[in-house]
């Protein structure tokens, strides 16, 4: 497999994508623009960015709640996503689902499910439905290290494999459920161990190289299509946020993950190095990539409030609820 | 017309939507070359193929997921859960996503899975083979919960949940499965949120489900040599419940016991008989009574069990203190 200097724009493009996405909405979110609950994929990009580019519309996925940005590059308009977020009437879920389930069937965005890893079992239908009906496309669920202590984790995998269905897992192993370490609360840190057991294929990339974690999707991605069941990728990256209560994590972690091994500038000092694009051309990109993001956060501020008929709208499919 | 059990009459159903429908298929625990621990799903495992009678690991967050998954492209999944008991372990998955996909996306995915599974004591089953779930699942916004209490409905009720876009919590009542009635061959339908009279009476309406239907028409029949015209009320549908037929009823009759296996506290007897006292209360001759089981668990030993859940007598004696009032 090669990556070509093209596509390694693209994905820096991407990256960058996420990067201003969540700075911008971190920033909105401090003025008390964006409701509820806020977290961010800030230090995940090059696992989103990978996963979206070896996606098609005809697949489904099941994004996790750091997941913006890959909502974004999936194809649904930035503004829509945005607007979400925000609580508007112009979201994708008019308001209805925000950060945590902003779906859109047209790009396969099948919603995040916030009792993270319950989308573990969802995904096998979805799977299994594109078997039965002879489709060659795959569902693919990410989800956070976390979520691999929930039975539904370990149903999944044992059943995907059983059936052998069109599943990719991308497992993102940003180290921490919340505060508590991967290695403090299960039986091993590298989670492909788990997925093996349960005989599939699965690896453990650093999914802060934005080529490494590339490669590794689409290599998963081909030998799903090419009918070989499930696969699961397990992504070794950091989350930039801390938890609600501030940082916990010590200040060598935090250089280590934020300065040395920070996947836009590996990505930036890789494209330069191989004289793909020099430093201006790059930050052209973050330049155009920036003004795009602020012209969705002016989308969203300056759109209505959600209709209020909606708070008692599709609880079911044809049937009224009483306002 | 054929007279037929329940179990036939629920296996009849599942024969017509499966070769009539090809996105509908059925999965769980056993119910594949074995046909199901009641015999539900008997020879269509042979008949339709282990794609579509598909047997499934003791993984009842998976059947759930599974079915909702395939649901949302287009497909129109038929889970069983062996024991409604063990919808404890999939309780996520019919709450949280099954129930609240369409609203939360505001209707761009739907969830159109009827969730089958045997409810129900009174058989020596234990604490965790017995249990009436419906209280469990009552106050949730977006489900469907349908209970049948004779052959004929169980067949029309479960064609109607299977061809329904909503998700439908089918609760199949053990003591009722070897219930026989007669049964048209072809297929229909019985609509979902539609009540029935079972019984037509004038002083005092006895809103019922399931086995307890069969407990209230029991206890009719003795009161009707006593000269007490009792009319009994099949919900059928639980949630979203039928307040009309109800509600006419006991405005008619003035009187209204609410019959429930599940326990008293917080359940579907609760809801029926605060919207009856909500609605209708200047109609009402006497406070609104529940016969419902006792505030505990469902004890293994039948005349233990038999002193917890409800039964005609208690319908009897409920009757009579409501009409002495």
């Amino acid at each position: 497999m090669t990556i070509d200097s093209n596509l390694m724009l693209n994905l820096y493009r991407d990256m960058w994508v996420i990067r201003s996405f969540e700075t911008g909405l971190e920033r909105e979110f401090k003025k008390g623009n964006v409701p509820g609950m806020l977290h961010t994929g800030l230090g995940q990009e090059a696992v989103q960015a990978a996963i979206a580019r070896n996606l098609r519309h005809t697949d489904a996925f099941f994004p996790d709640h750091r997941c913006h940005g890959l909502l974004v590059l999936a194809g649904t308009p930035g503004e829509k996503i945005m607007a979400e977020l925000f609580g508007r009437a112009t979201g994708v879920c008019s308001g209805k689902g925000g950060s945590l389930h902003s779906a859109d069937p047209a790009v396969g965005n099948f919603g995040d499910n916030a009792v993270e890893g319950s989308m573990m079992a969802t995904a096998l239908g979805v799977g299994l439905g594109f078997q039965m009906q002879g489709r060659d496309d795959l569902a693919a669920v990410v989800v956070g290290d976390g979520t691999s202590g929930r039975g539904e984790w370990h149903e999944s995998l044992n059943l995907a494999a059983t059936w052998k269905l069109p599943l990719l897992y991308c497992c993102v192993n940003n180290g921490y459920a919340i505060s508590t370490a991967v290695g403090h609360s299960h039986a091993t840190e590298n989670l492909y161990e788990f997925a093996a057991a349960y005989k599939m294929p699965s690896v453990q990339v650093d999914g802060n190289d934005f080529v490494a974690a590339y490669e590794a999707t689409c290599k998963a991605v081909e030998s799903i299509r090419a009918g070989n069941g499930p696969y699961f990728v397990e992504y070794k990256t950091w989350r930039w946020q801390g938890i609600f209560s501030g940082e916990f994590r010590s200040p060598e972690e935090i250089r280590y993950w934020k300065e040395e091994h920070e996947p836009i500038k590996m990505a930036r000092e890789r494209i330069t190095a191989e004289g793909i694009a020099d430093e201006t051309t790059l930050d052209g990109i973050k330049t155009e990539v920036d003004s795009e993001v602020e012209k969705w956060i002016t989308f969203a501020l300056e759109s209505p409030p959600p209709n209020l008929s909606k708070a008692t709208a599709n609880v079911y499919v044809g049937w009224e609820v009483q306002a | 017309m054929k007279r037929m059990t329940m179990v036939a009459a629920l296996n009849n159903a599942l024969d017509i939507v499966l070769a009539e429908d090809e996105k509908v298929f059925l999965l769980g625990e056993d119910i594949g070359h074995m046909g199901g621990d009641f015999g539900v799903t008997r020879g269509l495992f042979d008949k339709y193929g282990s794609q579509r009678v598909r047997d499934t690991p003791l993984s009842e967050a998976a059947i759930i997921g599974t079915a909702v998954g395939a649901a949302m492209v287009g497909m129109r999944p038929v889970p069983e859960i062996m024991f409604a008991d063990f919808l404890g372990t999939c309780y996520d998955q019919i709450v949280n996503n099954a129930a609240k996909m369409h609203y939360m996306f505001d209707g761009q995915f739907k969830s159109p899975i009827v969730i089958r599974t045997a409810a129900g004591g009174g058989f020596g089953g234990g604490p965790h083979h017995s249990q009436s779930v419906e209280g469990w699942f009552i106050n949730v916004p977006g489900l469907v919960i349908v209970g049948p209490s004779t052959p004929y409905d169980a067949k029309g009720l479960l064609i109607a949940s299977i061809e329904n876009d909503n998700p439908v919590l089918f609760l199949e009542h053990k003591a009722l499965y070897r219930l026989k009635g007669e049964v048209p061959t072809d297929k229909y339908t019985v609509p979902l949120r539609k009540a029935t009279i079972a019984r037509e009476g004038s002083d005092i309406t006895v809103v019922a489900s399931m086995k307890m239907t069969h407990e209230a028409l029991a206890a009719a029949e003795e009161l009707a040599a006593e000269g007490v015209s009792v009319e009994v009320v099949d919900l059928r549908t639980l949630r979203p419940w039928d307040q009309e037929t109800v509600l006419e009823s006991v405005a008619k009759t003035g009187r209204a016991i609410v019959a429930n296996e599940a326990p008293k506290i917080g359940g579907l007897g609760a809801e029926v008989s605060a919207t009856i006292s909500e609605e209708v209360y200047a109609s009402l001759k006497a406070p609104v009574r529940r016969v419902c089981a006792l505030d505990t668990p469902i004890p293994f030993s039948v005349p233990l069990e038999k002193i917890i859940l409800p039964d005609k007598d208690d319908i009897k004696t409920a009757i009579q203190v409501t009409m002495d009032y």
